[in-house]
């Protein structure tokens, strides 16, 4: 629906004091790492694919972002120089700019908690936590066929 | 066991032992490299030149990680027939596959005065330290060449304080790098920043005085003073040594789609490669890094019986950051010809354009600001037709649902 519920907990969540109000009044704010996208009659959260083949991550020049061992695609934010190669890869455009720091900036799956700040955000039910070995293609593909039912 | 000899040690070669790796567990695998160094990030060597506390080394070093034999040498040559690798000294290498990557080096023009102390290419990280430790305690610099490896000299140099010229051929800084409007705007950022540039020009000769560089002279009649001259006015792919091989090249290694050259199991892939330019169809050596990581995982998985086509890279694919501006360019970007549609929003700290070919988006420039550029860039290299969708990108609204929501479900299903 919408709602940016999950776009303000991301914020949140990497922000100093992870409280909504500390947030608010942090100076540079804290910046969000998934976008609430809409066309006329859609809305949709874009998220870090964590890609298993990362463009961003075989794009990087300056050794920064890398491959953690939950295989999340995270930045060693020391080596950012903010050369911006990783956006220019990125297709899905969810890697942004830190203009104070000068750095990139991307989700990192909320890597200390087990659920990430954007799905324990939602209250729709629309961002969930899915293994996806439970998440069948099977189990994707009658999702979508849904979707397309009651957009049409 | 097969043995996979890969000569050059940069990223290429680099993705191609890694990919060769994923695929074979046992493989033998040597890489043959000039640079006596753990393999570094080359696109960073400008910061060496400007930082003292800064690694730009790979993190985890490739032959520990893939298990990589390592010889640090020159070639020679190579014997097709015997399939062998020789070095200066006579020993050989023997190999069932391999692979070229042995990048480009740096054009080094013929100008009188040229050899000599104080002049400096800039490909490698020693050229960089070896600019950094020259660098102290000299005043001024002049810099040949206003491509991205000339902006970024100049500006390390800047940095240090040095009084920073830099001269370029042609009409603009960054040119075929950046559309001319781009380019101004980069150019006003650097001369705000104190470095002189110069266009339309280029040295005639280098002034020494007791071995010591002293000032530059230019072919329009002036001259300036200068301690130390930066060589950057391009870079050539490194043939020299296949010359007698009976191995194919232009101005690089000829390839197929399957980076292979007209010998058997020799690949070939990055720098020193000619290939297709996705966008002009047009013959092209790439010198870019992220070119030269996706080529090398093409070769290395066709050499262990892969058999995945490459369609070809953009010469133009950058993205770089000047004075805090971010600067992101892709495909082409000054049109020549007919049947361009060419947009474009000039604000006050931000610069966009993008240039069309029918339903097709051929190139971008965004500088200032650089949102989503990465859609852009991949709809460009993917040449995928914008459709309905062209009017959104021209209003600089596009988004990745876009796609989703336009999708056939069957590619959804995929």
């Amino acid at each position: 629906m919408g709602c940016r519920s999950c776009e303000i907990e991301c914020a949140v969540e990497h922000s100093k004091e992870k409280t909504l109000f500390s947030a608010v009044l942090q100076s540079p704010p804290p910046m969000k790492r998934l976008f609430v996208e809409s066309t006329d009659d859609i809305r949709m959260p874009i998220i870090c694919r964590h890609c298993e083949d990362a463009p961003c991550l075989r794009a990087c020049i300056s050794g920064c972002l890398y491959l953690d061992e939950n295989r999340f695609v995270r930045r060693k934010k020391e080596r950012c120089i903010g050369c911006w190669t990783c956006m220019m890869a990125c297709p899905f455009g969810v890697i942004t700019r830190d203009k104070e720091k000068h750095i990139a900036v991307k989700c990192d799956r909320c890597h200390k908690l087990d659920v990430p700040a954007c799905v324990n955000a939602c209250p729709t039910g629309a961002l969930v936590l899915a293994d996806i070995d439970d998440m069948t293609k099977e189990k994707r593909q009658r999702l979508i066929l849904a979707e397309a039912k009651g957009g049409a | 066991m097969m043995h996979y000899v890969i000569i050059g040690g940069s990223i290429a070669g680099i993705s191609a032992a890694k990919e060769i790796r994923r695929v074979e567990a046992g493989a033998k695998i040597t890489v043959v490299s000039k640079e006596k160094t753990k393999p570094y990030y080359r696109p960073m060597i400008p910061f060496l030149i400007e930082k003292d506390e800064i690694d730009i080394t790979f993190v985890d070093d490739p032959a520990k990680e893939f298990g990589i034999k390592n010889i640090f040498d020159k070639v020679a040559c190579i014997d097709v027939s015997l399939k062998e690798v020789r070095f200066p000294s006579g020993t050989k290498l023997g190999y069932d596959k391999l692979l070229i990557a042995t990048g480009s080096g740096p054009i080094i023009p013929d100008i009188p005065g040229l050899v000599g102390d104080d002049v400096f290419p800039l490909r490698t990280m020693q050229n960089a330290l070896e600019i950094k430790s020259a660098a102290k305690g000299k005043g001024s610099a002049v810099v040949m060449g206003g491509g991205f490896v000339g902006t970024k000299a100049a500006i390390a140099l800047k940095h240090l304080g040095l009084k920073v010229t830099i001269i370029e051929k042609m009409e603009q800084m960054l040119p075929q790098r950046v559309d001319r409007r781009g380019s101004g705007i980069i150019s006003d950022a650097m001369k705000a920043a104190g470095i002189e540039i110069i266009v339309n020009d280029s040295i005639s000769e280098i002034i020494r005085d007791s071995g010591a560089v002293k000032s530059v002279r230019l072919s329009s009649g002036g001259s300036r003073e200068a301690d130390m001259v930066i060589i950057a006015v391009g870079a050539k792919p490194n043939v020299e040594v296949f010359k007698d091989s009976g191995i194919k090249f232009n101005n690089g290694i000829l390839i197929t789609e399957f980076l292979q050259t007209n010998m058997p199991d020799i690949y070939a892939a990055g720098d020193v490669v000619e290939y297709v330019d996705l966008v002009t169809g047009l013959p092209a050596v790439s010198a870019l890094w992220t070119n030269a990581e996706e080529m090398g995982r093409f070769a290395g998985n066709n050499m262990t019986g892969g058999n995945i086509k490459y369609s070809g890279f953009l010469s133009v694919m950058n993205a770089t950051d000047i004075f805090n501006i971010p600067v992101i360019s892709a495909g082409v970007i000054e049109p020549e010809g007919k049947g361009y549609e060419i947009f474009v929003r000039d604000n006050i700290d931000s610069y966009r354009k993008l240039v069309f070919k029918g339903e097709s988006l051929v190139g971008a420039v965004f500088i200032g600001d650089v949102p989503n550029a990465g859609i852009y860039a991949n709809l460009i290299k993917n040449r995928i037709p914008l459709g309905s969708l062209k009017e959104k990108a021209i209003k600089g609204v596009l988004v990745y649902i876009d796609f989703v929501k336009n999708a056939p479900v069957q590619t959804l299903m995929s």
